[in-house]
């Protein structure tokens, strides 16, 4: 039986290399009168002797190279611009023949393999998966997984999705997390605590830098005068402050200090015991502080609230965190913030008094008595929860349906409990005593565990399951209850089995054209990076997806819901590598004016920029330039434009000749293609050439060492870059490359314009421009810069807009691209060569009707490409 | 009529049982300010079977009416003032305490006034007052941030100045010109 099986794979790839093989002769006469002269035996230039070629794709490397030789052809780039041209006959007929060779092999090799292959979820789709199974929507589950890879620039593709058995450990792992967090043990809801708390809590960071006049307690807007501010000198002992009550008057604090490495403003007094969602309010404002005097501020300012997963045992800072937001803080006039939002276990509140100056605090020989700067008040901030609109929780609800909670009586099989406690030191809310040791009732449990399992399966394997495949989980929880386990434990141990079965932790797609319900998950994966609705699953179930309306019509459902955020900032994560904002850091002599307001508001611009597009259905040419940009107050100082307040991002028209707006000219981008101290034209040009405009640049030839920039000012880039093109086999790569980078140099390593580069060295004295008058400055004015530039065509630039304004005029160019980004992150493999011409069809279908990005998201969810595995 | 007051205190104390509320007098420690007597007010609120009659700061001294064999049954007089002393730490953040009426005549001890810096509030003038008054010696002590002086009534046999200026920096209280 398994000889035949054996032979049949050997027989098709002989097959398919000797139908690949085509006679060199059928290329011969376009070779010889165009390209022997310089690629024969003798002259060989660029290592190429294309008399030696064979038309033969079969191997990857053969296929690369003729991909190579079939795209210089045809975009004209060879034969060379001062060699005779080939006629139009003679173009297109070489490149049918290399088109035919090549597409001939690849679907030979496709046949074989298929193109999206057999893949695990992501972390991100994991962890989404898991928190919309269950609605719990604050879960945390990635941060213990393994790093995904990345392929073909994103991470959903399964050359990068690689498992392993610490892979299963954690899957196994969070599983159980998940499991105890869902499962209700009391009969009734913990009590909703309502706790205010003041950032000067005892024991913290706040209260130390009040006494030391980093920050003022303030009452009715004036200084508490049970609580003077530090004054030549700080108030001594923090012990003694806190047993006479000095932080639990009732006073708001004033801080002047930004965070930093040793000062973490935390809300410790309440550290989360049950996980759920908590009510957060807080009450902010700014004020000018003028040596004991409290005036108006000189704008609105802003906070930021964090929420920060303590670890160890909760003392000290630099938990690590993650941002719920930036709110304003306006000018002696309090605002009330307003948050709902999902606290895990061990989580607390943080504070940073994000707009003020980063290192600027007034510790001198006249502490607060001495200073003259912003101040940002806190008046309290109120937490109210765990908020539970039913009981037991919907989680529970989901694992268990509507069986009741008893207390528990039987001597074997006991649900294993963990004591509920406050574990961690600083906080004061304490945990509802235990009612006992309760769970989950079956009278017919073979019955419950079909009922039950019946309604979860389908849902966490997106696609009906068959009654066999349940009746084996069945099975299993009547061989643990055999065992002697209680209802609760032998369904909790199907649950997991469940979650770590390949069957949810792989995407299932049965055929070449997918099935409807590989469609919604398509659909679904593609535009919230979870599961599939109830609706989606329905519209599969009934066959309906795969019509036109239908499916344009669940395509806007999802987009236009919230969960298309997670599209939004998983796409640009990798798309335009978001992900690495923070890879490097900014050197703080050279760009002083940093910090994580600017970083996060320069995140927040892109993704809301990305949403605008999507929202507005604007064409591509507003991928390089535009006449709006999505601003806050931060990014309108950061770009030198006047008139924006607040910390929120709402879009502003730019005045006429700004560079400003589109991806291309945003500080994210900006600052994650430079290495944190300089600017490079080559980093930038090969992001520009790959990620914009898609024609990734080869990569650098070996033993050519990078160029570094001269941080002494002594030396330009392109000084240096111009001695590197003197290279030949340097020189044709870098005439691509080079011009994005040298538009870009209009842009230093934060995004700030500039024309000239910033130096350590030599130089003029800077002037200050918009940097806050509490940052110190220690750069200089170093080289001017160049940003003029000659693209591979001979067009020339004399600066950014002139650059924007050519390749905003190739749409189609950058339509394609991003027709591809989508169709690489949707559909989860790569492209190939024969994807052109369907790629070729959606761009013209979206060129047809306006050329809008929504309609090209449209047209590829209609496509076969989308719609096939 | 101090000494008669003393008297009765001590009389007080020694006739037991004592059925009904008497005014009982005690010298308090941690009123080092004149707004401490507020303080002190709240304090003894939250006190249940003890009432404050009246404050005298200028002696560091309060009057309370309680029941000693009702509140603290079968307590010598020294443990009364131990167990009061426990009783008003742990209502006031161990701000407030009670200890032995001073036994030497106030004409026989000697007052030191010491001029200080770096007392911004109260809570600053509690950790100069703490410095001070637990030292052998020390009778009575008040410390005020808002004229900046620390001054204390101590038995020049047992203290002295330089003592308490020791005391008073090794606390991070600077010292200012006499």
């Amino acid at each position: 039986m398994s000889q035949p099986a054996n032979i049949y794979p050997i027989a098709v790839a002989i097959l398919t290399a000797l139908a690949c093989v085509v006679p060199a002769r059928a290329q011969t006469p376009f070779f010889e009168k165009h390209c022997h002269a310089c690629h024969d035996t003798s002259s060989k230039r660029g290592g190429l002797d294309l008399t030696a070629l064979k038309l033969d794709a079969s191997n990857a490397e053969q296929f690369a190279h003729l991909l190579k030789i079939h795209d210089r052809i045809e975009s004209g780039e060879m034969p060379p611009k001062n060699k005779p041209r080939p006629t139009a006959e003679e173009k297109s007929s070489s490149l049918k023949t290399l088109h035919d060779v090549l597409v001939k092999a690849e679907s030979a090799k496709l046949a074989n393999d298929g193109r999206t292959r057999l893949r695990r979820l992501t972390r991100v789709e994991y962890e989404n998966t898991m928190r919309d199974l269950f609605d719990m929507p604050g879960l945390l589950l990635q941060g213990e997984l393994p790093a995904d890879g990345s392929a073909h620039g994103f991470d959903n593709n399964s050359d990068a999705l690689d498992i392993s058995h610490v892979n299963l450990a954690k899957y196994l792992k969070a599983a159980d997390h998940t499991l105890t967090m869902a499962i209700a043990t009391q009969p009734k809801p913990p009590s909703v605590t309502k706790q205010r708390i003041s950032l000067a809590n005892p024991h913290g960071f706040v209260a130390h830098v009040l006494l030391h006049g980093d920050g003022v307690l303030l009452k009715n807007k004036q200084p508490d005068p049970e609580f003077p501010p530090a004054g030549e000198h700080m108030h001594i002992d923090q012990g003694a402050h806190e047993r006479m009550g000095a932080f639990r008057n009732g006073s708001s604090v004033g801080l002047f200090r930004h965070e930093d490495e040793s000062f973490h403003p935390y809300f410790i007094e309440f550290v989360t015991i049950y996980p759920g969602n908590y009510r957060i309010r807080t009450s902010l404002w700014s004020f000018q502080w003028d040596k004991g005097k409290v005036l108006l501020a000189r704008g609105t300012e802003a906070a930021r609230l964090s929420i920060v997963q303590l670890t160890g045992d909760g003392r000290g800072g630099g938990h690590p965190s993650t941002v719920l937001g930036y709110y304003d803080a306006p000018s002696l006039n309090e605002k009330v913030h307003d948050i709902t939002t999902w606290l895990n276990k061990n989580e607390i509140v943080g504070f940073n008094a994000a707009s003020l100056a980063p290192g600027a605090n007034t510790r001198g020989k006249n502490r607060a008595m001495g200073f003259v700067g912003p101040g940002i008040a806190c008046d309290y901030l109120d937490i109210e929860g765990p908020l539970h609109d039913v009981w037991p929780p919907r989680a529970h609800q989901i694992l268990f349906g509507d069986l009741p909670l008893v207390e528990f009586k039987a001597k074997a099989g006991t649900p294993k409990r963990k004591l509920v406690r406050q574990e961690m030191g600083a906080g004061k809310n304490r945990p509802d005593p235990s009612l006992g040791l309760w769970t989950v009732h079956s009278d017919q449990p073979l019955i419950d565990a079909d009922r039950l399992l019946g309604k979860f399966l389908p849902r966490a394997f997106r696609r009906p399951v068959t009654p066999e495949i349940r009746k084996q989980y069945v099975a299993k929880v009547e061989e643990r209850l055999k065992a002697g386990e209680c209802f609760e434990l032998a369904m909790r141990w199907v649950y997991r089995a469940a979650l770590l079965s390949p069957d949810f932790l792989y995407h299932i797609e049965p055929t070449e054209k997918i099935d409807d319900h590989a469609l919604a998950c398509r659909l679904s994966y593609f535009f919230w990076r979870t599961m599939p609705d109830e609706k989606l699953m329905h519209l599969a179930a009934l066959g309906k997806l795969r019509d036109g309306v239908v499916l344009r019509g669940e395509v806007e459902r999802l987009l236009a819901d919230g969960k298309s955020q997670r599209f939004v900032e998983d796409f640009l994560g990798q798309w335009l590598k978001l992900r690495s904002i923070a890879a490097t850091d900014p050197d703080r002599k050279l760009y002083p004016e940093f910090n994580m307001y600017l970083q996060d508001s320069t995140v927040a611009e892109t993704r809301a920029y990305f949403r605008e597009l999507l929202d507005k259905n604007l064409d591509a040419s507003y991928l390089v330039k535009s006449d709006f940009a999505l601003l806050n107050e931060r990014l309108a100082v950061h770009y030198g434009i006047e008139g924006v307040s607040g910390s929120q991002i709402r879009r502003v028209s730019l005045p006429a000749g700004s560079p400003r707006g589109a991806f291309l000219t945003q500080a994210s981008i900006l600052r994650i293609t430079a290495n944190g101290t300089t600017t490079s034209p080559v980093p930038r040009g090969a992001f520009v050439l790959d990620r914009l405009l898609g024609q990734p640049p080869e990569p650098p030839p070996p033993n050519i060492p990078a160029i570094e920039p001269d941080v002494r000012g002594a030396k330009t880039i392109r000084e240096q870059l111009a001695k590197h093109r003197d290279n030949p086999s340097c020189a044709s790569c870098h005439a691509k490359i080079d011009p994005p980078g040298f538009a870009l140099e209009a842009f230093d390593v934060i995004g700030g314009f500039r024309t000239r580069y910033r130096s350590i060295g030599a130089g003029d004295p800077a002037p200050r421009g918009k940097i806050d008058p509490f940052i110190g400055i220690q750069f200089k004015l170093g080289p001017k810069v160049d940003a003029s530039g000659t693209l591979p065509d001979g067009r020339e630039f004399l600066a950014i807009n002139d650059y924007q304004n050519l390749i905003a005029a190739d749409r189609e160019r950058l339509l394609k691209n991003l027709a591809g980004q989508f169709a690489i992150y949707g559909a989860a493999r790569n492209l190939t060569f024969s994807d052109r011409a369907p790629i070729a069809t959606i761009v013209a279908n979206t060129n047809k009707q306006g050329g809008g990005i929504r309609t090209l998201i449209h047209e590829l969810t209609q496509s076969a490409l989308f719609q096939t595995r | 009529m101090r000494i008669l007051i003393m008297l009765g205190t001590i009389c007080c104390l020694l006739v037991t049982p004592i059925a009904s509320a008497q005014p009982i007098k005690h010298q308090i420690t941690g009123l080092f300010m004149p707004e401490r007597e507020r303080d002190l007010r709240e304090v003894c609120d939250k006190l249940a079977d003890i009432k404050l009659v009246s404050i005298n700061y200028k002696n560091a001294e309060a009057t309370f009416d309680y029941v000693p064999a009702k509140l603290f049954p079968k307590q010598t007089p020294e443990q009364i003032v131990q167990k009061l002393d426990n009783l008003l730490r742990s209502a006031s953040n161990s701000t407030f305490g009670v200890k032995p009426r001073c036994a030497l005549p106030a004409d026989k001890l000697t007052f030191v006034e010491i001029p200080a810096g770096g007392l911004d509030c109260k809570a600053c003038c509690l950790t100069a007052y703490e410095a001070i008054y637990k030292i052998d010696g020390v009778e009575r002590a008040t410390a005020n941030f808002r004229d900046g002086k620390i001054t204390a009534w101590i038995d020049s046999r047992k203290t002295d100045r330089p003592t308490l200026e020791t005391a008073l920096k090794n606390r991070g209280v600077t010292i200012g010109k006499r």
